[in-house]
């Protein structure tokens, strides 16, 4: 039987075409490199390592382009379907799934964090017997289970949110209101005042919080510097809202100021002077 | 029938000619165009895009003019590349199956100009397509922008947000996607049986394409040689489609880069250059 070479030509063709791609895909690599960390810069959602878990479920839809908002959005819904089911383990699930979507809208980051710190606990704690039939022991480890997959989630949100102060106040919120850790709470708190886009409240918390640990001169240092920061007079020209200046409450700031000198007992003379 | 290079009767090679290749691709523009699933597609992404106002009652996190943009783009990108592979496929195999891709080479006509000319002409309607949409898109997010402006004018002191000049860059950028991507379809066809395959195929190809960054990040984690050799090779083969959506940056009030949109600009034309040339070997060699 003779062997026909002919019969191997679209083998040969085959092998063609792959070669010449993978060495155009090879060559052309560092003229499209550039282009390439700019679009990723940008779309902190595409990393192997957000996605990884979430694949197949939606996210491939999402990443196809454009799409992703919407499928996010609709995932959000699903999301508050679920919740309102209490179905953790469903729950859990959309919630790492809308922010591998999407994980741009710090919104979903925020009300996610919060349904597995806040609500999750509940429902467990219902789950074993209701809150009259479980050891506070058993209730207290609950909450700082669900406490610690919350920030762990947090966390993870500064790769795509690095300067936000709403989630370092998220993160002292779960540190205050679940796991009542004071200085824990206190230290997101100055993280989040230190930020330019901090809410007037955060700097304000982090000095009572400091009142609470007894640290009275660290706090009285800190109101004392926060004071001539804050806007007192709306100032069109200068861009400052009245929004802001009530926001700011200066005037409540000096209560705590003079609040604090009772309690360190400074001298009139040597009293903070707005 | 093998007819890689025309032969006139008096049995010298004919030119490459662009003005046959403007016929052929003349032809397909019209026949996609008479197509009734263009106009299908084509309305189903005008009335999506027109609809995106209706849907942002569904926007949880991003701003308004965002989600349009996104919504807008998104329909474009779904619609785009479905009329890209169908109509590739299906004016190339209608050629074949109706045998008049027979009677066009019998004729003095390059191989090449028939593939490049069916690319022109898919390339066109597409065209078509990505104006068209572009066009409502920026309309909607005019009009709606005008009126949060009135609506709100202490959040538009620095004036517009969104750069209406970089959407129209990106409209751009989605028709050489679409463009390399009906190149894809065309080297699938090349060597395809069957409109159906080249249809599974290119969608496939689509999906590959938009995925194959995460086989670049994986190739540092495969513990394996062989594997990551693969994978490396996987992320050679196939182009990023990832790289052409630069549209984040609109709606938020950051443009596009003229040099990034270069860049990727000059890749979409370096593949299309490439699987083109490729389509064109494999078809060569293909018995009619």
């Amino acid at each position: 039987m003779k062997f026909n070479l002919s019969a191997l030509r679209p083998l040969w063709t085959g092998l063609l075409v792959v070669t010449v791609l993978a060495v155009t895909g090879a060559a052309i690599r560092p003229f499209e490199d550039p282009a390439w960390q700019f679009v990723r810069a940008k779309q902190p959602a595409l990393k192997l390592d957000s996605l990884q878990g979430a694949l197949g479920q939606g996210v491939t839809v999402g990443l196809l382009g454009g799409f992703r908002a919407i499928v996010a959005d609709f995932f959000w819904i699903k999301t508050n379907s679920v919740w309102e089911d209490n179905d953790l383990p469903a729950t859990q699930t959309f919630i790492k799934l809308v922010t591998a979507i999407d994980p741009r809208p710090l919104y979903f980051w925020q009300n996610g964090a919060r349904m597995i710190a806040y609500d999750m606990p509940n429902w467990r704690i219902v789950k074993e017997g209701g809150y009259d039939a479980v050891p506070q022991a058993r209730q207290r480890h609950i909450d700082e289970e669900q406490s610690e997959v919350a920030l762990k989630y947090l966390r993870e949100a500064f790769g795509h949110h690095p300067n936000s102060a709403l989630l370092h106040i998220e993160i002292a919120n779960v540190y205050l209101n679940r796991l009542k850790d004071n200085v824990s709470a206190a230290e997101a708190y100055r993280k989040a005042a230190a930020l330019p886009s901090a809410p007037y409240y955060a700097a304000r918390i982090y000095a009572e919080l400091l009142r609470r640990q007894g640290r009275h001169q660290e706090a009285y240092a800190w109101l004392k510097q926060l004071y001539p920061t804050l806007p007192q007079v709306a100032d069109p020209a200068k861009g400052i809202t009245e929004f802001q200046v009530q926001s700011a409450m200066a005037p409540v700031v000096l209560d705590r100021i003079r609040e604090v000198e009772a309690e360190l007992k400074v001298p009139e003379n040597k009293r903070f002077r707005p | 029938m093998n007819t890689a290079f025309p032969f006139p009767l008096a049995g010298r090679p004919v030119p490459f000619s662009p003005g046959r290749l403007g016929i052929v691709a003349g032809n397909t523009f019209l026949e996609a165009v008479r197509q009734k699933l263009f106009n299908f597609l084509l309305l189903l992404a005008v009335a999506l895009v027109a609809s995106a106002q209706l849907f942002r009652e569904f926007n949880f996190g991003s701003s308004e003019l965002k989600f349009i943009s996104d919504f807008g783009f998104g329909a474009m990108v779904f619609f785009g590349s479905t009329l890209t592979i169908a109509a590739t496929a299906q004016l190339f195999f209608s050629e074949i199956e109706n045998r008049t891709a027979l009677t066009i080479l019998a004729k003095p006509i390059w191989r090449t100009e028939f593939i490049f000319g069916k690319f022109l002409g898919v390339f066109a309607v597409v065209g078509v397509f990505c104006a068209l949409t572009t066009l409502l898109l920026l309309a909607l997010l005019y009009q709606r922008e005008t009126a949060l402006m009135n609506a709100n004018p202490e959040a538009f002191e620095h004036g517009r947000i969104i750069h209406y000049g970089d959407l129209v860059l990106m409209g751009v950028l989605q028709w050489l996607k679409f463009g390399v991507l009906a190149a894809i379809t065309l080297l699938i066809a090349s060597f395809s049986n069957t409109n159906l395959y080249t249809v599974v195929m290119g969608f496939f190809v689509l999906v590959i394409c938009h995925l194959q960054y995460l086989a670049r990040d994986a190739y540092g984690q495969v513990a394996s040689l062989p594997l990551r050799l693969l994978v490396r090779m996987l992320g050679y083969v196939f182009p990023n489609f990832q790289v052409f959506n630069l549209a984040d940056q609109i709606g938020i009030g950051e443009g596009i880069d003229p040099g990034i949109f270069l860049r990727v600009a000059g890749y979409a034309l370096i593949y299309i250059a490439v699987i083109g040339g490729l389509a064109v070997y494999s078809f060569r060699n293909r018995e009619i």
